[in-house]
């Protein structure tokens, strides 16, 4: 029965990371859970340097955790690492064609490995990210370097794409050119995106659910929503000299004077018993941004890591 | 394994270096015809020259096809696709070692048909003692570009090669019987020479099997 559950749960995910470590000298990834189910955009949001990169490079089998379980579309990806990419799609900030030759040539080379490769999808994206087969990698702008490595992951129609920050360094108009391709992507039920930026902006924009990471930590994960939902900013006018009172999901985010921003994130249509209390005024409930939300969420977890 | 993804991993790369690769087998040809030049000192630049290129194209090699994939990022893009540690390592092993070997050959090949023509028939015993020493020079330079990815590490072991040829030479001509062979216009194969190769050779087969080894057990490709 449970391994019946098993199944069932793994054909339904695209992504787990079942205690995912990984230790470098200056660096740890700790214990690192997280699913992604198949068809849903979720969203990786975290400072540099809090482990982004590094997970997504554990689910390509490019890094091999110290400890853990990875899978990826089913399958573990350590164990069948050629074929399990054949379905993937990885898009890295850090990485790079070959510099002397076309783009042509790497469609070329990429055509090769792909029986899937969808020759005529690839004619639209260069024509949609205005790009020429005959065009030299040396002589592509950043963001043309960009377009021309996600068309080489797109044409192949993958059914999991793993973009680490693309919209890293963007140009407003090209960022909309990507997120608008991605946009299209989604439309297909059956394709699954995990999209990771520290640009909450983008994610937003795109994602069903959002993960938040920082030094080497899951801090938050939720349904998009959810976080939008839950999460406010509550304002309230109380003596300087008042405390805040101690309830799960409640920080002091700033204090001036007799003005205090809280944050909640727990908020269900009712404020906590605690703030009502005489000499407690309340101003107002605010809305958090996504920022705003992924902010919070890391000073709590750098708080609660102290 | 999958042979086709090791062909095409094969084949880009041969794509990729076939510049260097036509510079490097013209540049050994022209060496070679150097030495023809019925001139002590033409054949003797000649031969210093057969032996640069052979350096020069291994180093280059190794840097053009191994090491630059670490320090321009390619090897990112192509570990993303559907490739395995095992046949990214056949593949770019086999390439490296296969486009050394289109000059060296080349060049080898020259001056045995040289020491012939020049009735020098002695010297083809001897040349192929310093041949498998270049390429024995090159493994070695191979596997360490596989176990560190540093390119001072491995011209380390270029310049230690290098030094290590010329004492090489020094004590194979001091040899007697190597000496005499040089000179003469009857081809022999005294023991020592089988047993030099023998010796090269198996630096070679230990170096290829260890940089093949040392790929194959990185765990973390990026």
């Amino acid at each position: 029965m449970t391994t019946e559950l098993d199944r069932e749960t793994a054909t339904k995910l695209a992504i787990s990371l079942v205690g995912v470590s990984k230790s470098y000298k200056h660096f740890n990834l700790r214990n690192i859970n997280f699913a992604v189910e198949r068809g849903t955009v979720a969203g990786l949001i975290g400072p540099n340097g809090a482990g982004k990169s590094t997970t997504m490079r554990i689910l390509m089998g490019l890094v091999q955790p110290d400890s853990g379980s990875v899978a990826t579309l089913g399958k573990a990806i350590s164990s069948s690492e050629a074929a399990a990419k054949k379905d993937i799609g990885y898009f890295s900030d850090d990485m790079r064609l070959y510099k002397p030759e076309t783009i042509g040539w790497h469609m070329q080379f990429v055509r090769s490995l792909y029986p899937s490769w969808d020759e005529a999808y690839a004619t639209q994206l260069l024509d949609r990210f205005g790009l020429i087969q005959q065009q030299v990698v040396k002589g592509l702008s950043h963001g043309q370097r960009v377009k021309a490595m996600l068309l080489l992951i797109l044409a192949r129609r993958p059914k999991l794409l793993i973009l680490d920050e693309p919209t890293n360094g963007l140009d407003p108009v090209a960022k909309q050119e990507i997120l608008t391709e991605l946009m299209r992507i989604v439309e297909d039920d059956s394709r699954t995106i995990l999209y990771s930026s520290h640009n909450t902006q983008d994610v937003e924009q795109i994602s069903d659910s959002i993960t938040f990471i920082d030094r080497g930590q899951v801090i938050a994960s939720s349904n998009r929503d959810d976080f939008l939902e839950k999460w406010k900013f509550i304002k309230l006018h109380a003596p300087e000299a008042w405390k805040v009172p101690i309830v799960q999901g409640l920080r002091l985010e700033s204090c001036h004077r007799n003005l205090h921003v809280l944050s909640f994130s727990q908020f269900g249509g009712e404020l906590p018993n605690e703030l009502q209390e005489p000499g407690v005024v309340i101003e107002s409930i605010e809305k958090m941004t996504l920022e705003e939300i992924f902010v919070s969420s890391v000073m709590r977890g750098r708080e609660e890591g102290q | 394994m999958n042979l086709q993804a090791i062909r095409i991993l094969f084949l880009k790369d041969l794509f990729l270096s076939r510049r260097p690769l036509f510079a490097y087998f013209v540049a050994g040809l022209a060496a070679s015809a150097i030495v023809c030049i019925p001139n002590p000192t033409f054949s003797f630049v000649g031969f210093i020259l057969v032996v640069t290129v052979a350096i020069a194209s291994g180093i280059h090699l190794i840097g053009t096809l191994l090491l630059a994939e670490t320090t321009d990022q390619t090897r990112l893009f192509v570990m993303s696709l559907p490739v395995s540690l095992l046949d990214y390592a056949i593949g770019k092993i086999s390439v490296v070692l296969t486009t050394y070997l289109i000059p060296w050959s080349a060049m080898f090949a020259s001056l045995m048909i040289v020491t012939f023509v020049m009735g020098k028939q002695g010297n083809a015993a001897v040349l192929p003692t310093i041949f498998f020493f270049l390429l024995g020079a090159f493994t070695l330079q191979l596997v360490t570009a596989v176990i560190s990815e540093s390119v001072g590490m491995t011209i380390c072991v270029m310049v230690g090669c290098n030094v290590g040829l010329n004492v090489f030479m020094m004590m194979l001509f001091e040899n007697e019987e190597v000496s005499a062979l040089s000179k003469s216009n009857v081809l022999t194969w005294p023991t020592v020479v089988f047993q030099i190769i023998g010796v090269e050779l198996l630096v070679i087969a230990v170096a290829l099997v260890m940089a093949f080894l040392f790929q194959t057990r990185n765990r973390d490709l990026v």
